[in-house]
């Protein structure tokens, strides 16, 4: 398993498009992936439960990735994360 | 509404309230949208592959029938509108929703109750967040939710696309996928029960420009199809089986208001200058951060003022820090990099607001009110402080003090803010650097102390409508001395004029967000005297511009100078017409 504290610094924070493109990325691995957020877990792969975290600009959240691919999928997580998410 | 005065006291003629969401009058026959009942009675499945088939197919059937409106919304509307259904694509393509829904079909649900029971819980979990934008996804659950369980039903759609020309839409709510089978040349008006200027319904009509009357009580039931109405999105109102004289009346606002607004169309995405070239600013004054998203639809290029008293009213007790930032960074979010000034606030005895233990004064207009309350007040407004500072590293955030008299409330106000700004720093928190502060011109000291106060300063913003009441000692309410309320006044002229040209000489910003910003005859005065700003309703942008642009600098002098040279309010009032 492995994890990472992250800032979401995109303006919208985690909403309908940002959300989308990081479940759907997230969605390709074989790993679960998991966001830590205000105590709670949400299934990362997911863009309801995404979207049901209801996660703003400027948040403290932890990306847990386990399973075979779990580096990877960490790496794309921050990546996507830290740019932006494309917005 | 003149011409035809009391609409509203004809016998017989029912006339029904609602929010006005799109501009314009629609004449037309009703239309009602009618749910087809989604009932079925649960069952328990044996069968469960050729369930998990069932669910399947239907989901594939309502993501083509979903990539087709998408497609068809892309045409009618824009790419904006039709991502709202892209979404809905995305949504049930979720691999948790989907896997959650066949593990329930695999232990005996039928797919009908499989889909609600999901859709439901997320329904449930979007509505309970404080947060608007998440509310709003709840409507998209529950479009979906009944888009799958329709096909699953083999219920037929309702055909919004084959209705008749000169068709008014009646119906509950409209669903996005509802609004993609619109055809804009056909429906002429929309009236719904629930929904306000903000929801879906509202920007897709205002995309469609099909004028729209919103949050109609029971308008279902109070109408009736085929019924002739008039939608009119201006004021709100539908007016059920007008007589002829109404008709001839609306028939005639409807081509005025088309007319103008083809006229306008020109003036959008446009640069606001005169025709001599002078490039002006054009923003929007707004009470509520959502009112930012209509700034931004009429063209505005920013907020020239933000009322902050619409956070502190109605309730027990004061906003707290979290809740003012939270309002202000959205409007500084809708707004990107236009410039937003916030007003920070201005509240007097004149207001019931029990928690500020504002007492009841003789006079409250000359009174314990907006600057001189906040001063007096410092925990209250270095919360605002704190929250409008904490905002300002979303946008270009300015802040304006109201009401302001002397020099000392400035200087006083200054030191506040960059004391506060410090504090923040050092708590880690991010805040722009030198976060410009201006001072509101509406009273007359203020005025003539522009020359002074424009070196300390970083901008003026001239409220017309306090500084005409101030200054001409006349409350426009008493109908006995509101004759004298006018910002032609020459007395109120020549405050204008030294205000402006004070900021112009000390090389500062200096905009009016009066209601005079948006008169006709007073811009070309303002053109002339060097004003760099106007900021006016959201409705008023397109006409300011053109306004604006018929003006050079030359002709603008011409006019100032004649009417600077009249003794009388009338008289200016007169020539002022004749030039216009």
């Amino acid at each position: 398993m492995v994890s990472q504290q992250l800032t979401l610094t995109n303006p919208q924070g985690f909403h309908m498009r940002p959300a989308s493109v990081f479940a759907s990325a997230m969605g390709k691995y074989k790993s679960s992936v998991t966001i830590k957020f205000n105590g709670s877990d949400y299934n990362a792969k997911s863009l309801l439960n995404i979207i049901a975290a209801c996660i703003k600009c400027g948040s403290e959240i932890e990306v847990i990735c386990s399973g075979e691919d779990e580096n990877e999928a960490l790496a794309e997580a921050v990546e996507l994360i830290e740019g932006g998410l494309g917005e | 509404m003149p011409g035809f005065p009391s609409a509203r006291l004809v016998r017989g003629i029912i006339m029904l309230k609602g929010t006005p969401a799109s501009d314009g009058i629609g004449i037309g026959r009703v239309m009602i949208i009618e749910e087809h009942s989604l009932e079925y009675t649960p069952k328990t499945v044996t069968d469960t592959d050729s369930e998990l088939e069932r669910f399947r197919a239907a989901v594939k059937e309502f993501c083509e029938n979903t990539g087709a409106q998408v497609e068809a919304l892309r045409q009618s509307t824009g790419d904006k509108e039709a991502e709202i259904l892209q979404g809905h694509i995305q949504m049930i393509s979720d691999p948790y929703l989907c896997g959650e829904i066949e593990k329930l079909i695999s232990d005996g649900r039928c797919a009908e109750s499989a889909l609600e029971h999901m859709c439901d819980m997320f329904i449930a979990m979007f509505s309970a967040t404080d947060d608007e934008l998440t509310k709003q996804r709840a409507a998209d659950v529950r479009d979906i939710k009944s888009g799958v369980l329709r096909i699953l039903l083999g219920v037929k759609e309702i055909k919004i696309s084959d209705a008749p020309k000169g068709t008014v839409l009646v119906a509950k709510e409209l669903t996005p996928s509802m609004t993609a089978g619109i055809n804009k040349d056909n429906i002429v008006g929309i009236v719904t029960e629930t929904g306000g200027r903000t929801s879906h319904s509202a920007i897709l009509a205002r995309a469609l420009e099909i004028p729209a009357v919103l949050s109609v009580d029971g308008a279902a039931a109070k109408l009736s199809s085929g019924e002739q109405v008039i939608v009119d999105g201006n004021e709100g109102e539908v007016i059920v089986s007008p007589e002829e004289a109404q008709l001839a009346h609306y028939n005639e606002k409807r081509s005025e208001f088309l007319q103008e607004r083809r006229e306008l169309e020109n003036y959008r995405g446009k640069k606001t200058a005169s025709a001599s070239g002078e490039v002006y600013e054009l923003f929007c004054n707004i009470g509520k951060p959502d009112d930012a998203v209509k700034a931004i639809e009429f063209d505005g290029e920013g907020v020239g003022l933000y009322r902050t008293e619409f956070l502190f009213m109605d309730r027990t007790s004061a906003p707290d820090e979290n809740e003012q930032f939270e309002a202000y960074k959205k409007a500084a979010l809708i707004l990107k990099d236009r410039p937003l000034i916030i007003r920070t606030l201005d509240i007097g005895g004149d207001k019931a607001i029990e928690y500020l233990g504002l007492e009841k004064e003789e006079n409250p207009f000359m009174g314990f009110r907006a600057i001189r309350f906040c001063l007096k007040n410092r925990e209250l407004f270095k919360t605002q402080i704190r929250a409008i500072l904490r905002a300002s590293a979303f946008g270009d955030i300015r802040i304006m003090l109201p009401l302001v008299t002397t020099v000392d409330e400035l200087r006083e106000g200054k030191r506040l803010i960059s004391q506060t700004a410090e504090e923040l720093k050092s708590e880690g928190v991010a805040v722009k650097e030198n976060i410009k502060v201006g001072v509101m011109i509406e009273t007359a000291s203020a005025a003539v102390m522009a020359d002074v106060l424009a070196k300390e300063a970083d901008f003026f913003s001239i409220g017309t409508n306090d500084l005409t009441g101030y200054t001409m000692a006349c409350d426009r309410g008493n109908s006995d001395v509101s004759y004298l309320y006018s910002a032609l006044q020459p007395s109120v002229l020549r405050l204008i004029k030294y205000t402006v040209e004070c900021a112009v000489r000390n090389g500062i910003d200096v905009g009016m967000c009066g209601e005079a910003a948006a008169d006709s005859r007073m811009i070309p005065l303002l053109i002339s005297f060097g004003l760099t700003e106007f900021s006016v309703s959201a409705p008023s942008v397109l006409k300011v511009r053109k306004t604006i642009s018929k003006w050079t600098k030359e002709k603008a002098d011409e006019v100032a100078e004649k009417v600077m040279s009249m003794a009388t309010e009338k008289e200016i009032d007169e020539y002022l017409k004749t030039v216009i």
